[in-house]
């Protein structure tokens, strides 16, 4: 009942119609932290170096127009760290550009994404009494919009979830977020959670989510800077297929001793899956578990949402390096040694078969470069592989490479996303130079963001093709040209540079789809498993 | 195992309009009393932290209109209460005379699981008013009528002078966690794999 195999994820009827005149103007700072903005290998140096973008405010004095944090004192971003100091009283709560609230529907606070929950028991009520106003009149609130601020409401009874925001984004992208953020809640607790208060409405739910700030504050990141969070689809990382074929063989053979599920994955890019006959994983729930996961060994209960809401799985996860990690789901509660001798043998046949160094190899050479865009018909051969091979740091070519540097593309192409709709999967190039910085990047996402929501709208779409010039697309001078491509086998987002040609940029795209399609056996795990997604 | 942990108690104060409820909820939490009034549109909330044998409580105080256009407010508003506060007048026989009904409507509306012994509080207030002399609520009635519902504790209060104020919200701390449920153990279903797929076991089927 939970194989959950949905392309196209069913959207509510949209209010809200993305016009592309997103004013959006951010002060952000960047702050040092754990959680590696993907800003993908295009520049070598963002491998060590991981910057956090915090949304703040911009009318807090403190903070400069260009992003620069002027009064940086406090600026060490700690994972988890939720100004536990403020409550609704404070001028810094009431300047945060996104909150989040998890609340029962008695009106007690359950998590707050800053402040103290205790002391925002004032505001958790009126949160409620909102709801439950419009609820006794027969009728549902979806959101309210007040001034620059939307504030969006999901209720899963008894529980009841709110993003109050200024960020611009549409509601479509706001409600996921917060369907997120239950789903991660289910993931941590099951939907199990309900019987307690169905025994006892007063039940305060808190104590089961201590000690996952961390986690939760890594799903909001998550918001800013994985297109996985509102494609609805996972991605791969780029490997020979001859690799993948490899690893994928080793995770079958675990998959037959009664293994639910395997995954060799790299960050949050999936390496190989394999699940047991008729299991099926969907994305989302890969998303969540991937943001679960700490490094190093454990073995925790864990709760799938899209698989069985009720409960829990056993999760055997081991890394075998900083990135690349693989996990064991069972149903059983006693089979971390037998997981353990899984592992074991993984490891072996992974070493063995260079699988691991692949992997490696891959992660510093990075996938997908629009600078490399092939030109058609092409006589290269046509693996990723060959194009990418490192080159010599001073030879003649790598000069020529340097020319190029601000340009990005053919055509002024800077990015795209490229989505297969049969494989629930999808690719996204690396950054080229113009849209290096992360605040470009959140904005470019931010702005695929949109622009996912207004084809799939129900009122004006679904469109086709959407070609759209991002007028103010921000307070400083980044202006870009997104081309948006539906068909029934796949979605192509593309970004430009702002004088980019209409038609140019569409022959540009046929040829992105050309090449994908070309090294579709490198950037797409092609299942060869028994999944059904 | 938890005993040591924050609680958070929902607090709900109910009475006639003009009784002095948004008054006493100032008074405990802010310690400010203005003479003039002004009807509550609704309701209000407040938080107040307090410490009590050794324990801190955050009371979320749910301050409601007494106006009978307000009276609908429902179920989802008294759910989930730890806590209800009844206050009269003690110079108005009628809001006295609807305590009765405030106290039924709330146990309609909140379907607490053991109604019998609902923390309920009893607030006489105002009993500053004209030095006394125009009191028509005597302690000896009110108290009657708290015995006749379970013990329910009565507390005669001034939000003008704060008397009682404190004690009362004590009161109602101390109540809530005596009604405090026993902890239970958390066990949610595991999935049997080898019967039926996706089919939950029974973990917990209490």
């Amino acid at each position: 009942m939970q194989s959950v195999s949905n392309h196209y994820y069913q959207h509510q009827p949209v209010t809200e119609v993305g016009n592309g005149s997103s004013t959006e103007i951010e002060s952000e700072r960047l702050i040092n932290s754990k959680y590696a903005g993907e800003n993908g290998g295009a520049s070598a140096t963002s491998v060590s170096g991981a910057d956090y973008v915090q949304e703040f405010s911009n009318n807090s004095s403190s903070v400069a127009e260009d992003g620069v944090l002027l009064g940086s004192a406090k600026s060490q971003w700690v994972p988890g760290n939720r100004h536990v100091d403020e409550d609704d009283a404070s001028v810094s709560w009431r300047e945060r550009k996104k909150h989040f609230f998890v609340l029962s529907d008695s009106g007690k606070p359950i998590y707050s994404r800053y402040g103290d929950e205790h002391k925002l028991a004032g505001f958790s009520a009126t949160l409620q009494a909102i709801i439950s106003f419009v609820e006794n009149g027969g009728d549902r609130v979806k959101f309210v919009r007040a001034g620059k601020h939307q504030v969006v409401f999901l209720v899963k009874e008894p529980i009841y979830l709110v993003c109050i925001s200024c960020t611009e984004e549409p509601y479509e992208s706001l409600r996921r977020q917060l369907e997120f953020l239950y789903g991660q809640m289910i993931l941590i607790l099951t939907k199990s959670v309900n019987r307690c208060f169905q025994k006892n409405s007063k039940f305060d739910m808190r104590p089961l989510l201590g000690g996952t700030d961390v986690v939760f504050s890594s799903l909001f990141h998550t918001f800013s800077w994985n297109p996985a969070s509102f494609l609805h689809a996972y991605t791969c990382l780029p490997l020979p297929y001859a690799t993948r074929q490899a690893a994928g063989a080793i995770l079958q053979d675990v998959a037959d001793s009664g293994v639910l599920f395997t995954m060799l994955m790299c960050k949050y890019k999936v390496v190989s899956l394999v699940g047991a006959q008729k299991a099926s994983l969907h994305p989302d729930d890969l998303l969540l578990l991937a943001n679960f996961i700490m490094t190093s060994e454990s073995f925790s209960p864990i709760c799938l949402p899209r698989y069985n809401p009720m409960a829990f799985l056993h999760a055997y996860v081991h890394y075998f390096d900083v990135n690349t990690y693989l996990v064991l789901l069972t149903s059983s509660a006693d089979a971390f040694f037998h997981l353990k001798d899984c592992r074991i043998l993984i490891e072996k046949v992974l070493l063995k078969s260079d699988v691991l160094s692949e992997i490696q190899r891959s992660l510093l050479q990075g996938g997908l470069r629009v600078e490399n865009l092939p030109v058609y018909p092409s006589t290269r051969p046509t693996s990723l592989f060959h194009l990418n091979e490192p080159r010599l740091v001073t030879g003649p070519q790598e000069r020529l490479q340097e020319a190029f540097v601000g340009i990005g593309g053919p055509a002024g192409l800077w990015h795209f996303i490229y989505r297969n709709m049969y494989l629930d999967q999808y690719v996204s190039s690396e950054f080229s130079s113009p849209i290096a910085g992360h605040q470009q990047q959140k904005r470019l996402y931010r702005a695929y963001q949109k622009l996912y929501a207004s084809m799939h709208d129900k009122g004006t779409g679904p469109h086709k093709t959407q070609f759209k010039r991002n007028e103010n697309y921000a307070f400083s001078v980044v202006i870009t040209v997104l081309l948006c491509w539906v068909t029934q086998d796949f979605e192509l987002y593309a970004a430009f540079d702002p004088l980019a040609d209409k038609g140019l940029a569409i022959r540009t795209c046929n040829r992105v789809c050309q090449w994908v399609k070309d090294v579709e056996n490198e950037i797409f795990f092609m299942g060869g498993s028994p999944f059904v997604w | 195992m938890a005993s040591r942990r924050r609680m958070l108690l929902k607090v709900i104060i109910l009475g006639d309009s003009g009784v002095g409820k948004t008054s006493l909820m100032n008074q405990y939490v802010n310690r400010k009393f203005s003479n003039q009034y002004k009807a509550t549109i609704g309701a209000d909330f407040l938080t107040k932290e307090v410490q009590f044998e050794d324990r801190l409580f955050t009371l979320q105080i749910w301050d409601t209109a007494g106006q009978e256009r307000f009276q609908s407010l429902g179920v989802a508003f008294y759910r989930g209460a730890d806590c209800c506060v009844l206050v009269h007048d003690v110079n108005v026989m009628k809001s006295f005379d609807s305590l009765n009904n405030w106290r039924e409507e709330f146990l309609i509306q909140a379907s607490p699981a053991d109604p019998e012994n609902f923390p309920f509080v009893v607030l006489g207030n105002k009993v500053d008013v004209d030095g006394g002399n125009s009191r028509v609520v005597s302690e000896k009635k009110a108290k009657a009528w708290c015995a006749s519902k379970g013990n329910i504790p009565y507390f005669e209060t001034s939000a003008k002078e704060g008397l009682n104020v404190e004690a009362a919200f004590e009161c109602i701390a101390r109540n809530a966690l005596k009604n405090e449920p026993e902890e239970e153990i958390y066990l949610p279903d595991t999935i049997d794999v080898a019967n039926a797929r996706q089919q939950k076991s029974s973990g917990c089927e209490c």
